[in-house]
């Protein structure tokens, strides 16, 4: 669960805790209301009795018999009072004279007691209602009447005509003595309702705290634009291949700080910064990254990323800005990158612009570079972390390629070609066209070296009757840690490294023969052979041939594929190379053989081995 | 803290000035349908109701019975100690009415007009038509439900 969710769970909850608690309060009214209720319903038969004994008492003349009989209205008077209890605060009987004033019969008040025939004002019309309609009433009262609840109107009927209301007053104070028995309760959730009020208000707040970090830290003071954090999290929800990319750094904004201040350098920024936010279509982030440096990431069906980055180069290098009176431009360094469908790492495609932009920077400064056709696997492992982590885990493999007697198609000896394997595929192996570029110079090589070795060593253990070449560049041999590492390796494995040839790739020109010299000496001296490695191309010369004690020649894979096109001059050209290796007493091998013109070719030549696909792809030793 | 104290001390104030108010309000209103003056002076030795009458702006609080247009009793004493003291009677310019708080102050003088009285827990208005027109006094209209003929 992430914070976000989090948050808007503790919301949820906190709500439903509110409508838990308003419903408890409702729920508790409603218990108090029935009680009040079943309070009415027993006044009610209280009344209909009173009435009754009244009526029988007064045997069908009330108002005669209450007029002459002054002791029997006391005695009345007295039953009445009996029933004022906490419950009732007054109980009268009223009568409404020829004139419409109502007028006291009866009074059970022993405290205040009214006269017979006191006039009286009611203060509802329902009294003059209850008299026409002869139906019982119940009536709340409002302004002017104090300490009364409810009244009951009870009319006493005789021979169809009301003679009198009997009133019964409900006491406020019994009104509050029923609500009092829920009132623990009701205070218990008025307090939790108070709580979670508060608790919710206290919520809101830390939320908006959290949001006014949060802005603080997702959008950058300076220019108003995004962090890399909003980048960060925006892509946590997004697919980066939906997105191309550009990197844009001021090249000279350090200069505008040192002129003209760091104020005047900040306003630089944000004019620019909205400049870019301008040119930017639809659905494009602008971000800020360290110091000059802006990062954007634009939809890829906004816009096309060629035709938007130079829109925007050419229009941002146009830009004048105002400073202390003075106009000045700026130079950009700029690349883009359109983003591979199969690239699902950020961090790769800020690696490629980065690189890109430094190839800029190192050009010169002040230009632009776009990434078009770069394939999803070449973000992913042209990645010193990713291949580092290889190594690590050792994920690591040697292939081996056939080296092959022309004429017998015999196999002599493998050439071991190192792959890394794939982090999330296990099957898919890594060609060193992705890696070797980037590790070489690093401690990593010698890592991978060290692996390459012990995988080669194992396998001449495991298999007594091949022998195996292995790689090595020219720089390897200047390198005493790498070195060391295959000096020790021959050394443990004694008895074995006669049957292994190191081939040097050499990719510049030898300056001190003699010390190569001592290194080949120092490798064959356990038995083990030199191979020169791509001769007839690039570096490597005659020279080699005279100066250094070599066993074996590999004719450069691009001369081979000459034969397809320029078959009499590569034939002269080979013929040349065989012949004079045959005189130093050297082995040949042709490389890239990988069709059966070529080989054809060849073995016409009299070149005594080949390698290539025609005559087998590199695979593992061990099926 | 101290806020708090204030507020609490403003609030209550507040809610007297409220009491007192509608107690005012009631009775300009009453006397207004007996006095037809814009500025009615009023006499009463009940300390409470002079307290109330003091901060009236359409009722003028009056130190001598003869001088005002309307005595408010609230006691019987009070009514006694004024009958007594003045003799009043009733005469052609027919001033000052009274005015009682208590119905059963009403039997006590024919000079009075009047009551406002709480029974049964209801508040009482109640005007006698002939003391009215002793003082020639015509309620207004609204008042017709509580004017009786006799008590």
């Amino acid at each position: 669960m992430t914070p976000k969710h989090t948050s808007k769970y503790i919301f949820i909850i906190m709500g439903l805790l509110i409508l838990f608690m308003v419903y408890l309060q409702f729920s508790i009214d409603e218990s108090t209301e029935n009680l009040k209720k079943e309070e009415i319903k027993k006044s009610e038969q209280y009344a209909e009795k009173i009435a009754k004994y009244i009526k029988a008492e007064a045997d069908g003349s009330l108002l005669p018999y209450l007029e002459k009989h002054t002791e029997e209205r006391e005695t009345l008077n007295k039953i009445l009072h009996t029933f004022l209890t906490e419950q009732f605060q007054y109980i009268f009987l009223l009568h409404k004279d020829q004139k419409g004033h109502y007028r006291f019969l009866l009074d059970g008040s022993l405290e205040d007691p009214v006269e017979y025939n006191t006039i009286f004002f009611p203060k509802s019309k329902r009294f003059n209602s209850v008299y026409s309609t002869q139906e019982p009433q119940i009536i709340k009262q409002n302004e002017g009447v104090e300490q009364i609840w409810l009244s009951l109107l009870y009319p006493i009927v005789e021979q169809g005509q009301t003679q009198a209301l009997l009133v019964i007053d409900l006491s406020q104070s019994h009104a509050e003595h029923l609500s009092s028995f829920n009132s623990p309760v009701m205070q218990l959730v008025r307090w939790m309702q108070l709580f979670l009020v508060i608790s919710f208000f206290f919520l809101l707040y830390i939320s908006y705290s959290f949001y006014k970090l949060r802005k603080s830290i997702l959008v950058d003071p300076v220019t108003s634009t995004y962090t890399k954090v909003y980048l960060q999290e925006f892509f946590d929800t997004r697919e980066v291949n939906q997105y191309n990319a550009m990197l844009i750094d001021i090249d000279e904004l350090r200069r505008v700080n040192t002129k003209y201040g760091h104020k005047s350098g900040d306003t630089v920024l944000k004019i620019f910064a909205k400049e870019v936010s301008i040119l930017l279509p639809k659905k494009s982030y602008l971000v800020r990254g360290k110091g000059s440096e802006f990062f954007v990431i634009v939809a890829k069906e906004s816009a096309n990323l060629e035709e938007l980055a130079k829109k925007v180069f050419k229009r941002l290098t146009q830009k004048h800005y105002l400073i202390d009176n003075e106009t000045i431009s700026l130079t950009l360094s700029m690349s883009a990158i359109v983003t591979p469908t199969e690239t699902d790492s950020l961090f790769d495609v800020q690696r490629s612009l980065d690189e890109k932009l430094f190839e800029i920077k190192s050009r010169g400064k002040n230009g632009l570079g776009i990434i078009g056709n770069v394939s999803g696997d070449e973000l992913k492992y042209k990645n010193l972390d990713y291949i580092k982590e290889a190594l690590d885990e050792e994920r690591l493999v040697c292939l081996y390629q056939p080296i092959v007697n022309t004429k017998t198609k015999e196999i002599v000896k493998y050439e071991a070609l190192v792959r890394l394997i794939d982090k999330g595929d296990p099957g898919k192996l890594i060609s060193p066209y992705y890696f070797l570029d980037i590790i070489k110079g690093t401690t990593q090589y010698i890592k991978m070296s060290r692996l390459v070795l012990q995988e080669v060593f194992t396998a001449l253990d495991k298999h007594p009757n091949i022998n195996i070449s292995v790689n090595l560049d020219l720089d390897d041999l200047y390198n005493a840690e790498m070195m060391s590492v295959i000096v020790k390796k021959l050394s443990r494995y004694k008895g074995i490294a006669d049957r292994l040839t190191f081939e040097i790739l050499e990719n510049k020109e030898i300056k001190d023969y003699e010390e190569v010299a001592v290194i080949f000496q120092q490798l064959k001296t356990f038995g083990s052979k030199i191979a020169m490695d791509d001769f007839g191309s690039g570096y490597a010369s005659y020279a080699y041939l005279i100066k250094l004690d070599i066993d074996i020649l590999k004719i450069d894979g691009t001369l081979t594929q000459e034969l397809l096109h320029s078959p009499e001059r590569t034939k002269m050209m080979l013929t040349s190379i065989n012949d004079l290796a045959e005189k130093f007493q050297y082995e040949v091998v042709a490389e890239f053989v990988s069709s059966k013109e070529i080989y054809d070719m060849v073995s016409q030549l009299g070149i005594e081995y080949s390698q290539g696909y025609y005559l087998g792809e590199p695979k593992p030793l061990d099926p | 803290m101290r806020k708090i104290f204030i507020l609490l001390i403003l609030l209550y104030g507040h809610l007297y000035a409220l009491e007192r108010e509608s107690t005012l309000k009631m009775y300009h209103q009453i006397f207004s349908a007996l006095v037809a003056k814009p500025m009615i002076n009023v006499y009463t030795d009940d300390k409470e109701y002079r307290k109330v009458f003091a901060t009236s702006k359409r009722m003028l609080l009056s130190a001598e019975p003869e001088k005002s247009d309307i005595i408010l009793i609230t006691n019987k004493s009070a009514l006694f100690k004024i009958m007594r003291e003045k003799q009043w009677a009733v005469k052609e310019d027919k001033k000052p009415i009274f005015f009682v708080t208590d119905y059963r102050l009403l039997k006590n003088s024919f000079d009075i007009v009047g009551a406002f009285y709480w029974r049964k827990g209801r508040s009482q208005l109640l005007f006698i038509k002939n003391r009215l027109k002793a003082y020639n006094i015509t309620l207004p209209s609204e008042y017709e439900d509580f004017l009786v003929d006799e008590l």
